[in-house]
């Protein structure tokens, strides 16, 4: 019965968000039914919007109740990019005015790839700063002027992409945003990032896909493919896997790409534990929110820790890439383990810490 | 506003309101209610000539001009009483201002017959919550989630696409 399988909605995902970044997508084969089941899910995730993208032009699905709700989301999602590209106008403004060398990514950036304001909502502020200018926007962010802003603020570019901030940095441009010159990545740098962000968590939100997927097809005609996929062979190869992901499940063109074969090679476990992971793509879902309670806690109450370990086994794409694994036909279990392993060892040196307050 | 209905000129609000114009309709969050409405052409075109100095009848001539002739007064006071009631307007209109009555939604489509298609419409848009949606899976669904049969609803009533409260 549709809408209580999720298998069935994942499904219908994939058809509902298949080419749904194009200024025209093919409305999708799928009944109001199927739709309705499907709802949930890309309400939950942040692409409601892009659904209704592809379902507006569809005589049988349009004026559908399920329609109409992710129509009413694409309405507010609208109104919602309105207000936080003020909200971005001021943070970049305030960090210039403070001489903080800033650099906008993933949300409004790539918003800016989808045909429309409003499909692709931008959620909190990614606002990465020079190591060097960490410790000086972290005040300002947290000040009376910009203290109220939902800005998500890292050190260089740290996680999703190992390269010296300068190497990056200088080769960014610029997007005015009202009265303000916003930095951005360069295309070829964005789409990395994006790929390796989606990867790093595991991959759990379609949205993520369908920003890779949009990122690699919108892109300029004097693309760097060998910028994009960078030095390190390892991180080309979860590049690759990502736009591969991003061909299978939703059909972007990687056809007339020098990636193209790479892009076809993807591990067998790949795409199921993706679809897997698209069955709850919910924020609330996710560790650590998904966990009962803090490891801290179960010093004192140790009963607990045995439910909650199930809760914390790590995600099989996430733990490959924390431990800098490849993206081969080896299980994931020993990426698992290991990163098991990586979290306990940072959690016994926090305990001293974690002890100390209790005192 | 005047209070005389035949004098009254209407004002639209514009402080406090983020205002998103769509191809078809127009969209407006309204900061100090924390509300957001969808206006269509014909209600955004009322909107949009409530400047304050126009009469009811100035209006209802703009949107006559603009929608080929469609539209009369009743049906601009029938697109005020909605702005006014969702706030949008600086006043609300007062059921007195007007025509003996403020028409119903009936009789204004049938007064328009087959214009019926340049009804104004105001429409406060309700969006359920991301972590609302986390609960709105397999059966069981709380009240406000979608649905496709009365199954999947914890109240076992799926009405309109959205599971109903018990009875």
């Amino acid at each position: 019965m549709y809408g209580t399988d999720t298998k069935t909605a994942v499904k219908v995902i994939t058809a509902v968000l298949a080419g749904a970044w194009r200024r025209t997508p093919s409305p999708p084969d799928v009944s109001p039914d199927e739709l309705a089941g499907a709802v949930p899910l890309l309400i939950g995730s942040g692409a409601a919007p892009l659904g209704w993208h592809k379902v507006r032009n569809s005589p049988e699905l349009k004026d559908t109740p399920p329609a109409r709700q992710l129509q009413d989301v694409f309405r507010f999602q609208v109104l919602q990019s309105a207000i936080s590209e003020g909200d971005i106008e001021q943070v970049f403004a305030g960090l210039r005015q403070a001489g903080v060398d800033a650099v906008l990514i993933k949300g409004w950036t790539v918003a800016q790839v989808y045909p429309e304001q409003g499909l692709r909502p931008l959620g909190d502020i990614d606002v990465c700063v020079r190591p060097a200018h960490f410790e000086l926007a972290k005040r300002i962010l947290s000040g009376p002027e910009l203290g109220g802003f939902d800005v998500d603020l890292h050190e260089g570019f740290g996680e999703s992409d190992s390269r010296p901030f300068d190497e990056l940095y200088v080769r960014a441009g610029s997007r005015q945003l009202g009265a303000t010159d916003v930095r951005v990545l360069s295309p070829e740098d964005h789409l990395h990032v994006l790929c390796v962000h989606m990867l790093r968590h595991g991959a759990w939100r379609p949205l993520w896909l369908c920003d890779v997927a949009a990122a690699l097809e919108n892109r300029p005609d004097d693309f760097d493919w060998e910028r994009l996929l960078g030095r390190d062979r390892r991180r080309a190869r979860w590049v690759t896997c990502a736009l591969g992901l991003a061909s299978q499940l939703l059909g972007a063109r990687v056809e007339d790409t020098p990636v193209a074969r790479e892009a076809a090679r993807l591990p067998r476990w790949l795409v199921p534990e993706v679809l897997r992971q698209w069955e709850t793509p919910f924020p609330l879902r996710q560790a650590p929110t998904r966990h009962r309670a803090p490891m801290s806690l179960y010093l004192r109450r140790p009963s607990g820790v045995v439910r909650d370990l199930l809760n914390r086994w790590p995600n099989p794409i996430a733990a490959t890439i924390h431990m800098g694994g490849p993206f081969n036909e080896m299980p994931r279990l020993p990426f698992q383990f290991g990163e098991c392993a990586a979290r306990t060892v940072r959690f016994l040196l926090s305990l001293r810490k974690i002890l100390r307050g209790r005192r | 506003m005047e209070e005389n209905g035949r004098n009254l000129q209407p004002r639209a609000r514009t402080e406090g309101l983020v205002v998103r114009e769509l191809p078809d309709e127009v969209l407006i969050y309204d900061t100090e209610r924390h509300k957001a409405f969808c206006l269509n052409r014909a209600a955004a075109l009322v909107w949009k000539h409530c400047d304050g100095r126009a009469t009811v009848a100035d209006v209802a001539r703009s949107l006559q001009k603009e929608l080929n002739g469609a539209g009369d007064e009743a049906v601009v006071w029938y697109a005020l009483e909605q702005l006014g009631r969702m706030g949008l307007l600086t006043e609300r209109v007062r059921a007195g201002a007007g025509p003996a009555r403020l028409m119903r939604r009936r009789e204004v489509v049938r007064r328009l017959g087959a214009a019926a298609l340049v009804l104004p419409v105001v429409l406060a848009i309700a969006v359920p919550t991301a972590q609302a949606q986390g609960s709105c899976v397999g059966s069981n669904r709380p009240p406000g989630c979608p649905c496709s049969n009365n199954n999947q609803c914890a109240s076992n009533r799926c009405v309109g696409g959205t599971c109903q409260p018990p009875l």
